[in-house]
């Protein structure tokens, strides 16, 4: 075999780097599982009579999502149901994080919030729309409310356990040095519950995510469960399945590029848990 | 000059955590360490010594008896008493440098000011170079150097310690008692070290406390008058001077160890 001049073997040893970073990441086998779903999804679709009733195969979907794109559907129903999901959960987490350190802070409080809190952790939040709906109508503000409503809890118990398991000598050691309560608040108490408040965030999130979609379906006009439910309605289930797969692609994309990496940065970094 | 830190006719007593029987732990305990004095408390596991520190550092109230530094009544943590813990309690989500600094910053120096400081404390306990690293990336030995020049660099009127030492290997334990040595000497620091470690006492005290096991009285005051600059173990191992006050303790610590073990 002819050697090869180190021109030529540069480029080839950057290609070999990131086909293992893609086959270390598992890369491989889930390109291997997707397919396979696919051809699986698309045999099914082939044998089963009215397919287009039934279980459309993937190249329908996708056409059917060109089409809504074309149209300026689809971006203008993932805009409406991002924009619930961020709301929602920015402020279950300006409540939930407060809360939960005021919890995790005072013995008091959190003996008498706490049997509260589980007591309505158990009302989900679709049993709780019902009565929201009575109170507020098919409105913007009651679909905010659940949302709102389902990522509080997992926030607020995360970070209450955060604080908790923050060891009592740091507090100690601060108070040494003659830190005031907002200090020991600021400097040990936020960064010590991080890990339980990055994994209260992400549960938070993903709770709030499932409720948008609920709650789309049953309140609210457009987004993507308002989608689903009404292309079921009109017999499009191409546009059911389509509204299906985003959601779940959307959830993967929202967790790799803004859930994980804020949890990289900071309590990685530290060592607080190790990947 | 009048003493930094007195303690006078302390006296304690708490419920135990899980019975619920009440503890003895200090009783009547009066002492003094003057300014730039090194002083050690030593003695037996259970003897009321991490009471008596958590007392000086405000972090446990008493009723009974006086502790005052630089003539104030201790009344609660403040940054008059630095306060070196057995658990080195470095922040893992702070740096080096922003650990050793954490004090200053309490205090409202202004960042410039702050670095400048934070770098002299970083060179004296030999960690440069180190600056920018987190906590996990340390050994034991070299968290409890950052966990000690924080301590030193927000200047309280004395250091408090709690058995610095004990949860690093012999090796870098020899190490970092030389270290302390040196440190305390090249800052003048008034220091109560707290340790079960008779030799570790008898090496850098000037001044051991050796107390009675459970109540806590002081049975002894032991004055140990070895240069600082002198206190080196490969030279003070030979020297009789050294090797009579370490016996002294010894025989007095032994004395109140049950012969049936820790109790």
């Amino acid at each position: 075999m002819a050697t090869t001049s180190p021109s030529v073997e540069r480029p080839r040893v950057v290609r070999s780097a990131r086909w293992r970073r893609f086959t270390k990441g598992g890369g491989v086998e889930l390109l291997i599982m997707v397919l396979g779903i696919l051809a699986f999804w698309s045999f099914l679709s082939s044998v089963i009579p009215n397919p287009s009733r039934y279980l459309p195969a993937p190249l329908t979907v996708l056409f059917s999502s060109s089409d809504m794109l074309w149209k300026g559907l689809l971006p203008n129903y993932l805009g409406q149901t991002l924009f619930r999901l961020v709301l929602g959960s920015v402020l279950g987490l300006a409540i939930g994080i407060p809360f939960g350190i005021l919890l995790g802070l005072n013995r008091t409080v959190s003996d008498i919030f706490y049997p509260i809190l589980n007591f309505f952790q158990s009302i989900s939040g679709i049993a709780i729309l019902p009565i929201i709906v009575v109170w507020w109508g098919n409105s913007e503000k009651t679909v905010f409310t659940v949302i709102l409503y389902t990522a509080m809890f997992p926030i607020t118990f995360n970070v209450l356990a955060g604080v908790r398991s923050i060891p009592r000598i740091y507090v100690n050691m601060l108070r040494s040095l003659g830190a005031s309560r907002l200090q020991v608040v600021r400097d040990v108490i936020l960064p010590g519950a991080m890990p339980y408040i990055a994994t209260g965030a992400r549960l938070g999130i993903a709770f709030a995510w499932r409720a948008v979609i609920a709650g789309e379906m049953l309140v609210g006009k457009r987004g993507l469960g308002w989608m689903i439910f009404t292309a079921q309605d009109t017999d499009h289930t191409d546009e059911v399945i389509l509204g299906m797969v985003m959601i779940g692609v959307i959830w993967i994309l929202i967790d790799r590029f803004a859930l994980r990496p804020i949890e990289a940065d900071t309590i990685q970094r530290w060592g607080l848990v190790q990947r | 000059m009048p003493p930094k830190l007195v303690v006078q006719g302390l006296s304690h007593h708490y419920p135990d955590e899980y019975t619920g029987e009440d503890v003895h732990a200090l009783d009547n305990v009066s002492l003094d360490v003057d300014e730039g004095v090194f002083a050690a408390v030593v003695g037996p596991s259970g003897c009321g010594k991490t009471t008596l520190l958590n007392i000086l550092a405000g972090l446990l109230p008493y009723s009974v008896g006086h502790v005052k530094v630089d003539g104030i009544d201790v009344t609660g943590p403040g940054p008059d008493r630095g306060v070196v813990f057995q658990e080195h309690a470095i922040l893992p989500w702070r740096t080096v440098a922003r650990n050793i600094g954490h004090g200053l910053e309490i205090q409202g120096m202004a960042s410039e000011e702050r670095k400048k400081k934070v770098q002299e404390f970083v060179e004296l306990v030999n960690l440069t170079g180190f600056e920018d690293r987190y906590p996990h990336e340390l050994s034991g030995g070299m968290k409890q150097r950052v966990a000690l020049a924080r301590t030193l660099c927000a200047d309280p009127v004395i250091m408090l310690m709690d058995e610095p030492f004990a949860a690093v290997d012999a090796q870098t334990r020899i190490t970092l008692q030389e270290e302390l040595n040196r440190i305390t000497m090249a800052t003048k620091k008034t220091t109560l070290l707290i340790t079960h470690n008779v030799d570790e006492a008898a090496f850098l005290g000037d001044k051991c406390f050796v107390f009675t096991r459970r109540p806590g009285k002081l049975k002894a005051t032991i004055l140990i008058d070895i240069p600082r600059d002198r206190r080196v173990w490969k030279d003070l191992l030979h020297d009789p001077q050294f090797i009579e006050k370490r016996d002294e303790i010894l025989t007095l610590v032994r004395e109140e160890v049950s012969p049936h073990g820790d109790d």
